[in-house]
């Protein structure tokens, strides 16, 4: 057990807590957490009234329509190869590839709205932690809609990550094994007895259980042979266990012999105390700070062992931590692209960002929903920021408090093409007019540039800034001020409070 | 004149550790390009001087299947769906071939300016894409480097040089350019690599700023003056491009400065060149017009990084893999058409890496698994065109994969003395290794 957090709970504690546990908040949504008390704060968290679906889910995402849209796709299929018999081979080959055109552009489509609804859910739930454990799911058991290709399999793991979010690792790490998108992902989909395909057995020891170091060669040989005969029936959108594809003979996996299938070999795994160990390092990391002690490590890795893998109390004792609101984790950390946009449109009040900007603001940032670069996730922290990213988040900051009219036109993020997504609208954010400005600064508050700037500071930074950025933010509001700051001189300090380096820190 | 490290020492780590003022930095652009243009001309950063693009085909490339042991009954045996057939290729030997997805290359080879080295890897492969990658970047094949192999020659032999000693063209930071002193930029798209401050009264902002934020005053001199973000920040791994043991937000600062010094110039010169050459329209292709762009403008980079992505070939490989192949060859085309209407094809090295190659045999699903010694290419004028080390067996394996007959260090050695001119390869490769006769 981790030393507990004392009696004291400041405001700035609870905007750490929520900005990490979740996406922060607008000042107003921080003084109503805080009002919680740190424990019931963290309980509202792990137990959140939101239910599961409170956001319904895009019509072609839906088990019978999935369904019946993917037997629609086999029907045309077939009776498009029937329509080409006729055909010279030239004219079929060109219906063919017109047909799979189709078929892409419906996918492609698909994804975009897939994205959408999730980023909109991250945005605009209740449940914040639960979001960001399926973002955290998302990216350990990775997988990337450019090879999967069929959206409705995304969605679904999605749904997976989003109800383990406070479960059973161990239990998510048996469902993935199942998961019709990670079958498609890894290969397990043609991993068959005779020719294995060691690709998902490698992973889940390498990434998603042990880590490097914690098998042998050997081990992942023999795991490959007992992950065979996974497949994925399109027709029901479920993975299933071909026992005449399985390898059913013995194999030697961490000094134990027996004719394995993958659950076994899932099982073997958890039987280890590493994937305790594994996981609660990755959790801390991912919540608090990189390269915890070796005793807070002991700690954490115990309660996980003893709690079953269980993840909602390993969540619990992190948030209670001491340690948790101790200076070196306190805006530390680097926040992610997503992290990044949403903490920053709740910060303006925006619910409804400018249309097509999430999509491409991911793509220019470095983090594309449904599209981390490999099995192994995104490369967190400092591995955000490069010259080109900073600059980028500065001029989207620069357009999303200004707002299209404001802006040179070099200022309107220009779409990229991600293969495997849809392009958003070409461009984006036609007409945006920026935050409500009377809502985050309203006039009153315009009068008096000091009291101005330290209201911004708590929405924009939640902490207090050191003595000489704040008094240059004051110092460059007097000189604005004429009677008092237009929306537009309000926008200009905003944006300048957002170009700095501490602002890509949470 | 103040030089950029100068200026880095007086005003962000020392005197103003929280955060940078852009308009201020943007203000004394000038100044700092003045200072970039003076160490430009010293030997190891100068215009004129030898420049290397590392081009990484990501995913772990299927060397047999780039270059094909077509005479060898074992590359058939082994993949009797995947193996390319003797009119399928374009001859190199009597024993190999390039795969007819590159006919650029192969004319390239004709006329001495394509080498090609074979069987290269390391001692101990490694599977994992992430970990092979890390040694390639690192050329630690223990995998403990915090800093990649170009970041310590930038480090160590390019001193007082400006952040565009590398450039990457990438999303993210390349391991390779991991430094302790100057890790380069990273930069996507010239357009948008520069603070965009729109609005009124711009004058004003930057009259202001300026004055606020002039170095070396005693308003700098602040009581409550922190020490370059330690107390704040934590020590970080720094694995990826940044500084080892540097916290976040000293690390952050950094960066923001980086991006102002580098911004300016690179926005200038990437506007300036235009080209007659036609290239496709594939993120490589377009990253190769960009490095073209950038040289005709007389950058002071030595090194230029770009990726190809895609090469983790299981499934299906055939079309994928000819077609990748296809469109390496195709920016490569334009991208030496590019250099000689510039003039500047003499100067420029390129060598390709992938993290490892593919197993000998095809597996299932018509695609190959992770395997371990690949060939890779060296191309332009500067190289001593043609087969570079021996042709690895296709029976005596390791794990079903070749065996390497060549250590990549040695060809980064090579390339790094012979090409670069670095004058110690001790401190950049950790040790010295046999050099090859790649060069001239």
């Amino acid at each position: 057990m981790l030393a507990r957090a004392d009696e004291t709970w400041t405001i700035f504690e609870a905007a750490h807590l929520l900005n990490r546990a979740g996406f922060g908040g607008s000042p107003a949504e921080i003084k109503s957490f805080h009002a919680l008390g740190r424990e019931k704060a963290v309980d509202s968290l792990l137990s959140p009234a939101e239910p599961l679906d409170a956001f319904p889910l895009p019509a072609w995402s839906v088990g019978d329509q999935a369904l019946a849209d993917m037997r629609e796709r086999r029907q045309l299929f077939r009776s498009n190869r029937k329509a080409m018999e006729g055909l010279s081979p030239e004219a079929a080959a060109a219906a063919k590839r017109e047909a799979i055109k189709k078929i892409q552009q419906e996918n492609r489509q698909q994804a975009l709205e897939g994205q959408a609804w999730w980023f909109r859910r991250m945005l605009k739930t209740q449940a914040p932690l639960r979001e960001k454990m399926t973002l955290f799911w998302h990216d350990h058991f990775a997988t990337s809609i450019q090879k999967v290709k069929q959206p409705v399999f995304m969605m679904r793991q999605n749904e997976l990550f989003r109800r383990s979010a406070f479960g059973s690792f161990k239990d998510l790490t048996h469902a993935i094994l199942m998961d019709p998108a990670m079958v498609l992902y890894l290969d397990t989909q043609s991993s068959k007895k005779n020719m294995p395909n060691e690709n998902f057995a490698r992973e889940v020891m390498e990434l998603f259980t042990l880590g490097e170091g914690n098998y042998t060669e050997q081990d992942i040989r023999e795991a490959a042979r007992a992950f065979t005969g996974y497949y994925l029936n399109q027709g029901e959108g479920k993975v299933s266990h071909d026992k005449r594809q399985w390898d059913p003979t013995d194999k030697t996996i961490f000094g134990k012999t027996g004719p394995f299938a993958g659950k076994d070999v899932i099982d073997l795994i958890f039987a280890k105390k590493q994937p305790a160990r594994f996981m609660a390092k990755k959790l801390w990391e991912f919540f608090v700070y990189e390269n915890p002690s070796e005793p807070a490590l002991d700690a954490l890795a115990g309660s996980f062992l003893k709690a079953d893998f269980q993840t909602g109390p390993l969540l619990r004792e992190i948030f209670l931590s001491k340690e948790f609101y101790a200076e070196a984790a306190i805006r530390s950390q680097i926040k992610s692209p997503v992290q990044y946009l949403i903490e920053l449109l709740k910060q303006l009040e925006i619910t409804e960002p400018p249309v097509g900007f999430p999509v491409t603001a991911q793509q220019q940032l470095g983090q594309v929903l449904f599209m981390p670069p490999n099995v192994a996730g995104w490369d967190w922290g400092q591995a955000w920021i490069n010259t080109n990213t900073l600059l980028t988040r500065y001029n989207l900051a620069g357009f999303l408090t200004k707002g299209a009219g404001e802006t040179d036109k070099s200022m309107m993020p220009e779409r990229i093409k991600t293969p495997g997504m849809a392009p958003g609208p070409k461009q984006m954010g036609r007409g945006w007019k920026g935050p409500d400005y009377e809502k985050i600064a309203p006039r009153p508050l315009r009068e008096n540039p000091t009291d101005l700037v330290d209201s911004l500071v708590f929405r924009f930074f939640q902490c207090p800034l050191p003595d000489k950025a704040r008094k240059s933010f004051i110092e460059y509001a007097v000189t604005k001020k004429g009677a008092v700051l237009t929306d537009k001189e309000t926008a200009e300090l905003c944006h300048l409070m957002l170009s700095t380096p501490y602002y890509q820190l949470s | 004149m103040k030089t950029r490290r100068d200026f880095l020492r007086s005003t962000v780590l020392g005197a103003s550790a929280t955060w940078t003022v852009p308009m201020f930095v943007e203000r004394t652009f000038g100044q700092l390009h003045e200072g970039a243009r003076d160490l430009a001309v010293q030997p190891v950063t100068g215009k004129d001087d030898t420049i290397l693009i590392v081009l990484q085909l990501a995913g772990g490339n299927d060397g047999l299947n780039t270059l094909v042991p077509f005479a060898d009954d074992a590359y058939h045996k082994a993949r009797p769906r995947l193996a390319k057939k003797e009119k399928e290729i374009i001859k190199l030997s009597d024993h190999v071939g390039l795969n007819a997805a590159m006919p650029f290359l192969g004319s390239l080879f004709k006329e001495g300016d394509l080498g090609i080295v074979q069987g290269v890897g390391y001692p101990n492969p490694n599977r994992s894409h992430f970990v092979s990658t890390s040694i390639w970047e690192t050329a630690d094949t223990t995998n403990h480097s915090n800093t990649g192999w170009l970041g310590r020659y930038f480090d160590n032999a390019c001193p007082g040089a400006d952040p565009t000693v590398g450039i990457s063209f990438n999303k993210t930071q390349p391991e390779s350019f991991g430094a302790l002193k100057n890790p380069g930029v990273c930069l996507n798209s010239p357009e948008l690599y520069r603070w965009i401050h729109s609005g009124g009264d711009k004058d004003q902002a930057e009259q202001f700023f300026a004055d606020l934020n002039k170095p070396n005053t005693a308003a700098d001199h602040d009581e409550d003056e922190p020490t370059d973000g330690g107390s704040i920040a934590m020590a970080a791994g720094g694995k990826v491009g940044g500084i080892t043991g540097e916290g976040n937000l000293a690390f952050l600062e950094r960066v923001a400065l980086d991006a102002r010094v580098s911004s300016k110039t690179i926005l200038e010169l990437a506007a300036k060149h235009k080209t007659s050459v036609r290239y496709d329209g594939t993120p490589l292709a377009r990253n190769l017009n960009l490095v073209a762009r950038m040289i005709a403008g007389g950058m002071p980079t030595r090194v230029y990084y770009v990726s190809h992505g895609g090469f983790d070939t299981h499934n299906q490989q055939v079309n994928s893999h000819d077609r990748l192949l296809g469109q390496l060859d195709s920016g490569l085309k334009s991208f030496f058409a590019d250099l000689k209407q510039q003039g500047n094809d003499k100067r420029v090295v390129l060598m390709t890496f992938s993290e490892f190659g593919r197993r000998v045999s095809e597996n299932a699903s018509a695609g190959t698994d992770h395997g371990k010694a690949s060939c890779l290419f060296l191309a332009g004028a500067g190289i001593k065109g043609g087969l570079h080390g021996s042709h690895p067996s296709l029976t005596d394996l390791s794990e079903g994969d070749i065996k390497h007959t060549v250590d990549f260090r040695s060809v980064y050695g090579t390339l790094l003395g012979d090409w670069l001119k670095a004058p110690n390869l001790k401190p950049i490769l950790g040790a010295n290794y046999p050099k090859m006769g790649l060069i001239g």
